[in-house]
């Protein structure tokens, strides 16, 4: 389309208001466009969700091969570029980003939303009413959600405890390591709990990865370990293990070598020669000497330790490592209590930082440097093994997943059950409050309750159930009595409907709050759009040396 | 294709995934089905590898180097598969390797037919999720088997023979096995040389191989000491050193070197001179200080030049120059001496010391390497190998590093489970009578497991020339019959199958590896449901 101008008379020239190229589509038509966009995405994550749902195996330009089942992590690679589409994809980052789970629920609730008001957008309703309406029913639903929600005391530990693990089991249920379910709920737990509790910083807790060894052979370590780094000849001679070490972490190069890299002396005398040898010698030596001063055994340092110190320190009965990871050793002196320092001049042990112990340790075909026992242990390490790269890879992420979970359960108590029972109960209670609502309002509220009913539908078909069987059996229990049956949903485990609150299908209420909240803020922004104005990609600039056209 | 490319109500086409047309997309059943059907051929590729009478592969890389292997980690990580499925499989076999060292086929094989039963269950259209998790708990039960069936063999730094037994059986499939007893020997006495017994931890790094073309096999030897392949730097010095003291150092014989890039100008005659003398003079310095603290022999990681050579000579200090640095470590570990890097601190305590130092010239041809023994600290030892070419001689150190892999688990952990397959057939039935009291879908997973277990000794017996089928129903009811779970696979025609008595041990953690590797790679393939490929432009 060569720009697009007003309408005008057969005789005047047209007026081109935007740029050659550029697409433009608009009204009804681009809106239900955009529809089918959003829904076509949903086909895609569609079957990753619940404990029978399937991964998915991405192979990128460069040839990376990311098996998944995360909603967050399939949407990204999928390189959506349809603009519509990629409010679903941005959706699905910030619940990734705000809870870190329910990612592939939230896109498959916004894609359900916008296919249940397709009809009266076909039918010319406004779309502003249509947006009232969801943003109306998102309100109620979470408002219910509120009411709904089981807050679990605080005060009992063993029982907070449970909760956590709880939560976390469900994260994990559709994930590759759903069948460890019970080791990797405690390994998440343990590692969430070990951190700060006011801060939470997920950061704190490294996540490393050993290919080799079954999954089962993860290990959580209560403080930090981390791969050796390379090393110089003369580090097999310095001692590997130390009870109590004293730990000095350093950001200083520990090399013989040019202060300056551009400077150059100039010697009158042959004997001077060697006052500078001795000189630059003296430099190192003297900052060997002050870390030995200090009293360290352990030698950490973000940039390079050269050979000659390393075999000073093998002298000396030192164990030092160079090239330590910024974040690794960051978690160190978390754990330790030691300082970074940036020079050697005024090391003192003040400085040092100490654990219970030191060693080196054989993990797999690699070497880690363990640290244990740390007295400020506000961070822990997980060692996360198994048979492939991509294996491993989606471990950590399903495991981020439930970390995250538990993340936000310590901080909010209240939960409630998963398996869909939620999404019926807030389904049940839309379609009843839709009733005494006059106006147009009524049947987008409907349609919404509708909506809801996506995710027990979809698990259902995920496990191979007849899902029109479990989706009326469900609808009927909610109805008939929705307090003795405010709970029951898709029983994956025993092919039935039943209550899963008392099954432990837990899964905290912030988690879905947010999923309905973010699912009508996209259904609502794809609704709203009536135009799309894009430019043409701008080409590659004129070659150079072509002459400019009409001259 | 209907997510990646659509129309709308108009028929006007629109984009949602950037690039569509270069992507390739399957979906469902059929893509499971191609995993599948990619993961048995690459298993079947491996499979007459398996067992001793287990046959090698030859590989060419692109650059035309031959490998010749019978190790499965080293077959598939050769091959360059381009299938996404068959790389997870070469990791699989990676990692068994990494953390194991040896079962590299066995647990490709195993996933393989895993794979192949799984097949015929999603035909009879049993959920993928569910078979997986009638695998997963099939593989517990295995495991939980093993355990029930494994022996704790007893060694101690005295009584090493059974760990020189599980050596053979590692060593059993590959090509040494013609100095079977000898290359055993070797790994064990090489592990039990640089292990740590408190904490049961052995570090590879302190175990040098060296390979030298040429000879027989039965040459090979392990060396308690190191071997460095350079030769002393002046001809006339001598090549046999008793009870030598050696100085390591790191720097080089010639005038120290400031780092910072120094400029001397010289104006007069004089001004020369003096540099001439101190040249000479720092050498001298130099060879003194050696020599004052003893040392008889100079190991130097760099070189230097015919003068100071020439000088070294006339002092009588052999020198060996441009040894590496993880070389220049193991001497120092292996002679109790410090490196030293610099001449001012050299002093007596950090000489190291070796009964002998000697050069050895190989046949005819001209190449010498120094061999020093009889160290202060035997805890650096080298294996040195010979071989008629240089395939036999890659491939006897990668046997030969199996085999110490395997004495390094039982060092860790010293319980045995049989080999032969026994352990297999006796899993299978421990398996199969499970299946029968489960009550949901996953008792025919199960079932298959237990089919796929038994897809290990038919391998076996088929790749030594045995009829498979009568050979495990043979084994499979004798074990029943006798209640002996250490019942295998005769491959070696002995007509004994009590693999207790043919002395055919594995180590528990590699068995319990392979199954639990095997069952969850076997998950993975089996939850995928779609592959979106992303083409590179030249296909």
């Amino acid at each position: 389309m060569a720009g697009r101008g007003p309408q005008v008379p057969m005789m005047q020239p047209q007026v081109i208001v935007l740029k050659e190229g550029t697409d433009t589509s608009q009204g009804v038509p681009q809106l239900l466009s955009n529809i089918s966009a959003c829904l076509a995405v949903c086909d895609t994550i569609r079957t990753t969700l619940g404990p029978r749902g399937m991964d998915k195996l991405i192979v990128d330009g460069q040839g990376r091969v990311t098996i998944s089942n995360d909603g967050a992590t399939i949407m990204k690679l999928l390189d959506v570029v349809q603009p519509a589409a990629r409010t679903l994809v941005d959706i699905a980052r910030a619940q990734d980003a705000e809870v870190g789970d329910g990612t592939t629920s939230v896109v498959l609730l916004a894609g359900e939303l916008l296919k249940e008001v397709r009809e009266f957008v076909e039918e010319g309703v406004s779309s502003q009413a249509i947006i009232r309406g969801v943003r109306r029913a998102a309100e109620l639903a979470i408002a219910r959600i509120g009411e709904l929600a089981v807050t679990v005391d605080r005060a009992d530990a063993a029982e907070a405890r449970a909760l956590l693990e709880k939560c976390a089991a469900t994260s994990m249920s559709s994930k590759l390591i759903g069948s460890q379910k019970e080791f990797f709920t405690r390994m998440a737990v343990d590692a969430v709990l070990r951190l700060d509790q006011e801060q939470l910083d997920e950061g704190m807790i490294g996540i490393k990865k050993v290919p080799g060894g079954a999954m089962q052979d993860s290990l959580l370590v209560d403080g930090v370990a981390f791969k050796k780094s390379f090393s110089n000849a003369g580090f097999e001679q310095q001692p590997k293990s130390f009870d109590a070490p004293r730990i000095a972490c350093l950001n200083v190069e520990l090399e013989l070598k040019a202060e300056k890299d551009n400077a150059e002396v100039r010697v009158d005398r042959v004997a001077d020669y060697q006052a500078i040898v001795d000189a630059e010698w003296r430099i190192i030596f003297d900052k060997l000497d002050a870390i030995l001063a200090t009293g360290a055994n352990v030698v950490l340092s973000r940039l390079p330790i050269g050979d000659l110190a390393t075999q000073y320190f093998a002298d000396r009965n030192v164990f030092c490592a160079g090239r330590v990871q910024k974040d690794d050793l960051d978690r160190v002196c978390e754990a330790t209590g030691c300082r970074v320092q940036s020079t050697t001049t005024d090391l003192t042990a003040a400085h040092l930082g100490t654990c219970e112990r030191f060693e080196e340790r054989q993990i797999g075909g690699q070497r880690f440097n363990l640290f244990r026992g740390c007295p400020e242990a506000k961070t822990c390490t997980i060692v996360l093994r198994g048979g492939a790269e991509q294996f491993i890879d989606e471990v950590e992420r399903s495991l981020h997943d439930s970390i995250m979970v538990v993340r936000r359960a310590v901080k909010s108590h209240s939960v409630v059950a998963g398996g869909g029972a939620i999404e019926m109960e807030l389904s049940r209670y839309l379609r009843d409050a839709a009733r005494r609502i006059e106006g147009k309002q009524q049947l987008i509220i409907a349609a919404v309750a509708k909506a809801l009913e996506v995710v027990p539908r979809q698990l259902c078909e995920n496990a191979g159930f007849d899902t029109t069987d479990f989706i009326t059996q469900l609808r009927a229990r909610h109805a008939q009595d929705p307090d003795r049956f405010r709970w029951y949903g898709v029983d994956i485990e025993e092919e039935a409907v039943t209550d899963l609150f008392a099954k432990f299908v837990w899964e905290p209420a912030l988690v879905k709050i947010n999923a309905i909240a973010s699912a009508a803020e996209a259904a609502c922004l794809v609704l709203s759009v009536d135009e799309t104005v894009s430019s043409q990609k701008s080409q590659d600039p004129m070659p150079a040396g072509r002459p400019m056209p009409g001259r | 294709m209907s997510a990646i490319y659509t129309t709308d109500e108009y028929g006007r086409p629109f984009i949602i995934v950037r690039e569509q047309d270069k992507k390739s997309r399957k979906t469902g059943i059929e893509a499971t089905k191609a995993h599948i059907m990619a993961a048995k051929t690459v298993s079947n590729i491996v499979r007459t590898s398996l067992g001793p009478r287990g046959l090698d592969k030859i590989l060419i890389s692109p650059d035309g180097d031959i490998t010749i292997s019978n190790d499965g980690a080293t077959i598939m990580s050769q091959m360059a598969i381009e299938n996404q499925i068959g790389k997870l499989l070469v990791e699989l076999s990676k990692s068994q390797d990494e953390e194991i060292g040896d079962g590299t086929t066995g647990i490709v094989v195993l996933a393989g037919a895993l794979l192949e039963q799984a097949e015929e269950l999603l035909d009879r259209g049993i959920h993928p999720i569910r078979i997986s998790d009638g695998f997963e708990r099939a593989c517990k039960i295995a495991v939980a088997h093993l355990d029930k069936v494994s022996d704790v063999i007893p060694w101690s730094k005295d009584d090493t023979s059974d760990l020189f037994k599980c050596a053979k059986t590692s060593l059993g499939s590959k090509i040494v096995n013609k100095c079977h007893d000898q290359f055993a020997q070797m790994a064990v006495d090489a592990i039990l040389a640089v292990a740590d017994l408190e904490r049961k931890d052995v570090d590879f790094e302190l175990i040098k191989m060296e390979g030298k073309v040429g000879g027989e096999m039965a040459d090979s030897a392990l060396v308690k000491g190191v071997i460095i392949d350079k030769d002393f730097s002046h001809p006339q010095m001598p090549k046999d050193i008793k009870d030598a003291k050696i100085a390591i150092l790191t720097c080089p014989f010639e005038p120290p070197k400031p780092k910072t890039k120094p400029k001397l100008e010289i104006t007069t005659v004089k001004e020369f001179e003096e540099l001439q003398k101190y040249e000479r003079d720092t050498f001298e310095n130099m060879i003194k200080q050696v020599k004052d603290c003893g040392a008889n022999v100079v190991a130097c990681q760099w070189g230097f030049d015919d003068e100071a050579n020439s000088l070294l000579l006339q002092h009588k200090l052999p020198a060996i120059r441009w040894v590496g640095g993880p070389e220049i470590e193991l001497l120092a570990i292996a002679t109790n001496g410090r490196i030293v890097p610099r001449f001012e601190d050299l002093s007596a305590e950090k000489l190291g010391a070796a009964g002998t130092i000697r050069e050895v010239t190989f046949g005819t041809t001209n190449e010498t390497m120094i061999v020093v023994e009889d160290c202060a600290n035997s805890k650096a030892v080298t294996v040195f190998v010979r071989g008629g070419n240089k395939m036999i001689v890659d491939e006897a150190k990668r046997s030969l590093h199996d085999a110490m892999c395997v004495v390094r688990n039982l060092i860790v952990d010293n319980r045995v489970v049989y080999g032969g397959a026994a352990a297999e057939i006796s899993c299978s039935i421990a398996v199969d009578k499970e299946a029968d009291q489960v009550s949901t879908i996953e008792q025919y997973a199960m079932r298959s497991f237990a089919r796929a277990l038994d897809a290990i000794p038919m391998t076996l017996a088929e790749n030594s020339g045995l009829p498979p089928i009568e050979t495990l129903s043979f084994v499979k009811s004798e074990q029943i019959k006798q209640g002996i779970t250490s019942l295998g696979v005769d491959c070696m025609d002995t007509g004994i199958n009590n693999m207790k008595e043919q002395f055919v041990f594995d180590p528990l953690i590699s068995k319990r590896q392979q199954y639990l590797l095997a069952t969850q790679l076997v998950k993975m393939i089996l939850k995928i449901d779609d592959v979106i490929v992303h083409k590179s432009d030249d296909q």
